[in-house]
């Protein structure tokens, strides 16, 4: 693939990305440093597609799992200083200046991040993005029905979550 | 979708954001076409390896068998009878 094609992907795709990874990170930051690794590796990786699934598929898969990776580093730095994943997400929407709810939409998104990482993305892929179960599939390699109930334990948890604050 | 999830970005964001991802190319060199083929040829490597050592360890682990022609030969050349022949195979059933 020429350098002009990929300049086509960046032009299409970039921001989706970005709100894809933002949606499962929370922080600007941590979006704005894992869409450039994203695009870092879908240039070194691009001579590999093979067209097995979707372009965007592709893409989404690779974004999902820079985020997932990160998130994974960051609930091992959280947990060595004894920080809960409820902590933490309070930690990252209130850190954030580029977040501009009011005080029970910044609650939810609290409870977003408060999810367990694969759950959260699922939830994210679903409810923000509106992606079809079948291609979340495809994204996540997990079963259309596992998606499923994975999301409505998502959504129960959050109603939990919402309800005990106010 | 930003508005859903109340996040926001900076002004010109996305603008500058394209900017710096078209750049990526001229930053990262793309692996060379020597670069893609190393894993397979390490894994090549590990099976000629491992291949080479199986067939070195057959090699002498295993014990040189005689040809039914040279039995014969050797039985006939023997001073055994056949009824030396025959008890033994009947002692050894």
């Amino acid at each position: 693939m020429k350098e002009e094609d990929f300049r086509e992907l960046v032009g299409k795709y970039s921001e989706q990305l970005y709100w894809h990874i933002r949606s499962l990170v929370g922080s600007h930051e941590d979006a704005d440093d894992l869409v450039q690794e994203t695009f870092i590796k879908v240039w070194k990786a691009l001579p590999s597609f093979r067209g097995e699934s979707s372009l965007s598929t592709w893409l989404w898969r690779i974004a999902t799992n820079e985020a997932l990776g990160f998130l994974r580093k960051r609930r091992v730095r959280a947990s060595l200083m004894f920080e809960s994943l409820d902590a933490e997400a309070e930690r990252v929407v209130d850190s954030d200046p580029w977040f501009d709810g009011d005080k029970a939409q910044r609650q939810l998104a609290k409870a977003i991040l408060s999810l367990p990482p694969k759950q959260r993305s699922v939830f994210c892929m679903r409810y923000f993005e509106e992606l079809p179960y079948e291609q979340i599939s495809e994204i996540t390699g997990t079963s259309v029905g596992a998606l499923k109930s994975s999301y409505h334990l998502a959504a129960e948890k959050l109603k939990v979550l919402i309800e005990s604050v106010d | 979708m930003s508005k859903k999830m109340n996040y926001n970005v900076p002004d010109g964001y996305f603008e500058n954001l394209q900017k710096r991802l078209s750049a990526i190319p001229a930053q990262v060199e793309k692996p060379s076409r020597m670069q893609k083929f190393t894993p397979y040829l390490a894994l090549a490597a590990c099976f000629a390896i491992a291949v080479m050592i199986g067939n070195f360890v057959l090699r002498r682990s295993t014990v040189p068998v005689a040809s039914e022609d040279e039995i014969i030969e050797y039985l006939i050349a023997s001073d055994i009878t056949l009824a030396q022949i025959e008890d033994y195979l009947i002692t050894n059933q």
